[in-house]
């Protein structure tokens, strides 16, 4: 059993000639937590997850592990495990020789080493399979192999870089959970990288999401969902992402404020402050998202599925204060406050009548 | 006319003409030289006549054959592994990404794109008594003239060198191609691991690099009997058979001497160590070789 590290980014930099790839990096990944870093392709989050595995050199910064400074230390000296995308397993050894192909490098006594392969094998039920070779597995199993040779490897920290990418989503969503449940069992510190928003948020204690070189918000899932520090968070959390217009769209005279509400959060209410027209309407079953079209912008609007709206019906929203966000246009930031422009919105909303969704439609 | 037979003519149709040379050119001569190594020379007004295995007695008891093979050995002992290893290390090295990788890969590759003539001249001047490169350089040291080429000591070996600067640029570029096919992900797979650029090298790369190998393998031995041009420009054979190649004894005894019965007898004899040979390294590689 190990005991996770913390590890601790500062001011992280990396340049390749003129393109500069990480901005600035400061995190802190607390020990024996689950982190994921997420964010679109190119961000740079595989660069950091590189960087703290000791595969990329720094351009300025440091690293730290478990309050050391390892910025100039070999991989094989900063206590980490790491399963790659492609899972990196070694195709002329079998399974048991890729599992504890690292053991073998350290000269681990026999007898030690085949308990833990037992071990390993068990706790992944690959012990069916240790005589095969990589490529007469199937995706899930090749997978559980990569993590069978970090499991072996007994080290704090777990690195993983987008390691469902390859999966069918069936058993994307199994391997979730198991390798959500092995990060608990082992007590490790896990960093695990995707650009899936719905991995991300399932699976971590903390998410940290980047863009473009720099860390947007560290938070945890609910936090990061209910309260975006930036109107790029906002937009990329959340599926549908949340529907944002500018604030003189919605008859509020502060040019200076973009505004958020997700999707959910708009109500259809024909005492609503928010006037709008029924652009496209997506059936998806249990729900439908709405396009309201509010004076040349749109917002999205999810409804129950078996809504009876066409294109082109004027209908009235309504939205609560605490679901309304604020952002600066020009910085993207989130606004704590709610300027007082802003009552009109709410202003009849408490006493209006709760009607069926079909009343609030006005023809 | 059902399909199943005009797909089977079609087929033939398709196949003939490349078996009709095949079997004018490769199978007909190899059957006619099997044949014409039972048979004497025909001369003059003189039919060749059955003589049954009488030529194989000859070479039997044949000194310069004896000479030669002893000779093709040496020169197949250290042109093989010697190559192998020198285009394994320089393909390694310019895989890697150093700066002016692209002149090394080219310049590597050069030697393999001059015909072997021409590299014969290279060497030629390289060993030249007195004023040739390698005694200008052994000057600078105090060294004395050396006669690479005229010496019966030294002339097998300096032909071996000429060969393997010829072969090791070609066999790169093999393990440079099958190098690139592997996932840059297992040598950091390895780093994390902690294992060194030895034991990375000898339990993963060069096993992942034994097909390729295997085929080097074969064409280095295939060519340790073929590679005989330097040798009629450089030392026609000499001194005293000193650097002569059992290819190139052949030729001499077929239009030199014209004696082409011989001749065939001793090509025959060379098509069989050939065989076993390619059949021995299939057998011995093939458990060790992993195929993706």
């Amino acid at each position: 059993m190990t005991t996770g590290k913390s590890i601790t980014l500062n001011a992280l930099r990396k340049s390749w000639g003129d393109t500069d790839t990480l901005k600035g990096i400061d995190l802190t990944i607390p020990a024996g937590q689950f982190t994921t870093i997420l964010g679109p392709s190119g961000c740079g989050k595989s660069t950091t997850l590189r960087i703290i595995a000791g595969l990329e050199e720094v351009t300025s910064g440091t690293v730290q592990i478990g309050g050391e400074d390892v910025t100039n230390r070999p991989s094989s000296a900063r206590d980490i495990a790491m399963v790659f995308q492609s899972y990196a397993l070694f195709p002329h050894l079998s399974v048991a020789e890729n599992i504890i192909f690292g053991l073998r490098v350290r000269r681990m006594p026999r007898a030690e080493r085949d308990r833990k392969l037992a071990q390993a094998a068990d706790m992944l039920g690959l012990g069916q399979l240790l005589d095969r070779k990589p490529s007469q597995l199937s995706g899930g199993q090749q997978q559980r192999v990569a993590l069978g040779r970090a499991i072996v490897a007994d080290k704090s920290i777990f690195l993983m870089d987008e390691p469902l990418s390859n999966l069918d989503a069936k058993l994307r969503a199994e391997m979730r959970e198991e390798i959500r449940d092995l990060q608990k069992r082992l007590g490790v510190t896990m960093v695990y990288v995707t650009h899936d928003q719905v991995e991300a948020v399932t699976m971590a204690d903390q998410i940290v999401l980047m863009n473009q070189g720099q860390i947007e918000q560290v938070a945890s899932p609910r936090q990061i969902y209910s309260t975006p520090e930036t109107l790029f968070t906002a937009k990329f959390i959340g599926t549908p992402p949340m529907g944002t217009c500018a604030a003189p769209a919605l008859g509020i005279a502060r040019d200076d404020i973009t505004v958020g509400i997700r999707p959910e959060a708009l109500k259809l209410d024909n005492a609503g402050a928010i006037k709008a027209t029924v652009g496209r309407v997506e059936y998806l079953g249990a729900d439908a998202m709405i396009d309201c079209v509010v004076a040349d912008q749109t917002l999205a609007c999810r409804l129950p599925g078996q809504t009876d709206l066409t294109p082109g019906t004027a209908i009235s929203l309504r939205v609560g204060p605490e679901d309304l966000h604020l952002f600066d246009r020009d910085t993207g930031q989130r606004r704590a406050d709610v300027p007082a422009e802003f009552a009109p919105l709410f202003a009849s909303q408490d006493t209006a009548p709760q009607g069926p969704h079909t009343s609030s439609i006005e023809r | 006319m059902d399909t199943a037979r005009r797909q089977w003519i079609y087929a033939w149709l398709m196949l003939s003409p490349a078996m009709a040379f095949l079997i004018l050119f490769t199978h007909y001569p190899a059957v006619q030289t099997i044949l014409n190594s039972f048979y004497s020379t025909p001369r003059g007004r003189r039919e060749a006549v059955w003589i049954g295995l009488d030529n194989y007695q000859t070479l039997m008891l044949d000194d310069v054959f004896w000479k030669v093979l002893a000779n093709n050995f040496w020169y197949a002992v250290w042109t093989i592994p010697l190559s192998i290893i020198l285009s394994l290390a320089m393909a390694l090295w310019v895989n890697d990404k150093i700066r002016g990788r692209g002149f090394l890969r080219m310049a590597y590759f050069t030697p393999t794109v001059l015909p072997l003539i021409a590299v014969a001249n290279i060497w030629l001047f390289f060993y030249t008594p007195g004023f040739g490169l390698i005694d200008q350089i052994r000057g600078l040291f105090g060294l004395p003239e050396q006669n690479w080429m005229g010496s019966p000591d030294t002339a097998l070996y300096a032909m071996i060198a000429v060969a393997i600067w010829k072969e090791a640029g070609f066999f790169m570029i093999f393990y440079l191609a099958a190098l690139q096919t592997v996932s840059p992900s297992l040598k950091e797979a390895a780093d994390i691991e902690g294992a060194s650029r030895w034991y990375y090298f000898r339990r993963v790369l060069f096993p992942l690099l034994m097909p390729t190998t295997l085929f080097v393998s074969i064409n280095a031995v295939i060519n340790s009997f073929r590679l005989v041009d330097h040798i009629f420009v450089m030392t026609e054979g000499g001194p005293n058979n000193a650097s002569s190649l059992l290819l190139f004894y052949i030729y001499e005894v077929a239009f030199d001497y014209w004696d082409t019965a011989y001749a065939a007898t001793l090509t025959v004899v060379m098509i069989a160590i050939l065989i076993l040979l390619a059949i021995g390294q299939f057998f011995l590689f093939d458990r060790k070789v992993h195929y993706k």
